[in-house]
């Protein structure tokens, strides 16, 4: 069994001090001023290139397209649409945790089970997402099936290697604390694994949604 | 209650040839006594300490609670960890209660005990906080009264005040002393260091680098709250630092032949 580290590090970036950071916020006017500054200069290259193609078609002005963005987005149609894609997306995350969160436990846990499932994992993530297509409109038909199984599929990965990496990084000493203190096995697992674990199954997760708005298409 | 360990051995498998840490081991430890197993580091003595708990098995031999053999971790045996393992998603509050919820204590009595401890460590008020919120010497205290909480018959302590500075740690252990006095459960102590041992134990038993085999078992009968400077304890102390000498190995060295040296 190979260690897991290199592979967890693909997906989770591990800066969760960055993350608390972000979502806290410690100078809210730090917060707004640097994104704003991204924006001005991303808006400011495109302009430029704007100018430089001149044509509507190849390269629209920054100014055209919010003016367009801002009419699209009131369209009924528009905004039925991308309530479906949430709807698909939202599915299909859900069914991602469903298989991925106790798949990556058990691995986590159990060496035996890590080789059964290692090598089928392995394999099966390397295939491109697109290969997928033509199989999965054969087996679920032209329906919401295909773009549902394809969310969950790509997201499925991110959740059992962060939440295998999660278990794998518990200190035996919570374990051997726990038991000498009279934890029995489910007591191990609700106050030990899952709360120990939960920050890499959160990462996993957003890595996950992510991915599953990305194969939305 | 009553912890023996009988003639316990333990080898590791290193590739091809057998490393012997601990071999035919004997000791007893009578209710409410302090044990302190000092020695240098690599004799094993933390070893022995997880093979009491039941976190890892002998190779040989056997450890007896009240006649009953240790076959794994069990609330019998309190432990405190060097890096206090407390768990970090918990309040302190839930961290001493895990271990009477364990044990099915009921609600009314487990929120007595609770008061109880806290009181004793005088951590009042500090039940709502996490780990991360408390000084190194309040996580010690609550690690120290976590591990008393599910009543064991004996604490096992690994290190407990490794981790921290030397003034940060004289003073911990006043504090250890005073925990440990309102309670008097029969401990067994891990330390490499001889001032601590002396210090704080009312047995000091120093285990060699070579095997683990013990080389001095000295009780320290003086009275508490113990004098650093005193001459008894400056006594047990030269006698201590002259038995870690052999420990590691190394040739006695004689109080003649020191006071030679000075003179000279």
């Amino acid at each position: 069994m190979e260690p897991l580290g290199d592979k967890a590090r693909v997906f989770n970036s591990r800066n969760t001090r960055l993350m608390r950071e972000k979502i806290m916020g410690g100078q809210v006017h730090k917060q707004l001023l640097y994104p704003l500054i991204t924006i001005a200069v991303v808006f400011g290259v495109w302009q430029l290139a704007a100018n430089h193609y001149n044509s509507e078609f190849m390269m629209p002005s920054p100014c055209k397209t919010m003016v367009t963005f801002a009419s699209v987005v009131h369209d009924p149609e528009v905004i039925k649409n991308l309530l479906i894609t949430l709807k698909r997306v939202l599915t299909g995350f859900f069914y991602a945790l469903l298989i991925g969160v106790p798949l990556g436990f058990l691995m986590g846990y159990s060496k035996t089970a890590m080789r059964l499932f290692d090598p089928l994992i392995d394999s099966l993530r390397q295939i491109p997402i697109m290969a997928w297509v033509p199989l999965t409109i054969v087996w679920f038909g032209l329906g919401d099936g295909p773009t549902i199984f394809l969310i969950t599929f790509s997201g499925v990965f991110p959740i059992i290697i962060n939440t295998v990496a999660g278990v794998q990084n518990i200190s035996r000493d919570y374990y051997n604390a726990a038991r000498s203190m009279g934890g029995g096995s489910w007591s191990i697992f609700t106050k030990i694994i899952v709360p120990a674990s939960l920050p890499d199954i959160l990462i996993g997760s957003r890595v996950a949604v992510g991915l599953g708005w990305m194969s939305v298409i | 209650m009553e912890l023996k360990v009988e003639s316990i051995s333990k080898k590791f498998k290193n590739d091809s040839s057998f490393q012997t840490v601990l071999k035919d081991l004997d000791f007893t430890v009578r209710e409410g006594q302090f044990v302190t197993l000092l020695g240098p580091s690599g004799c094993g003595k933390t070893t022995l300490l997880t093979i009491i708990a039941g976190f890892q098995a002998a190779s040989g031999g056997r450890v007896l609670i009240n006649g009953c053999q240790v076959t794994r971790p069990g609330p019998d045996r309190g432990f405190v960890f060097q890096n206090y393992a407390l768990f970090p998603w918990m309040t302190v509050r839930d961290n001493i209660l895990y271990p009477m919820k364990q044990r099915k204590v009921p609600g009314k009595e487990r929120e007595k005990r609770l008061e109880e401890l806290l009181g004793m460590a005088q951590l009042e008020g500090k039940e709502k906080l996490f780990p991360h919120q408390l000084s190194g010497g309040m996580k010690q205290r609550v690690a120290f009264i976590r591990a008393l909480a599910g009543k064991p018959e004996v604490l096992l302590m690994d290190e407990p005040l490794g981790a921290v500075d030397m003034q940060m740690r004289q003073s911990l252990q006043d504090d250890l002393e005073v925990l440990w006095l309102k309670d008097k459960t029969t401990v067994v102590m891990v330390t490499h260091d001889v001032d601590e041992a002396i210090y704080l134990s009312d047995r000091v038993i120093v285990m060699s680098a070579q095997e683990g085999k013990i080389v001095e078992d000295l009780p320290v009968r003086l009275p508490r709250p113990r004098d650093r400077k005193g001459m008894e304890y400056h006594k047990h102390k030269e006698r201590l630092a002259e038995a870690l000498r052999i420990a590691m190995g190394k040739r006695p060295e004689s109080p003649e032949a020191k006071r030679q040296l000075c003179l000279a």
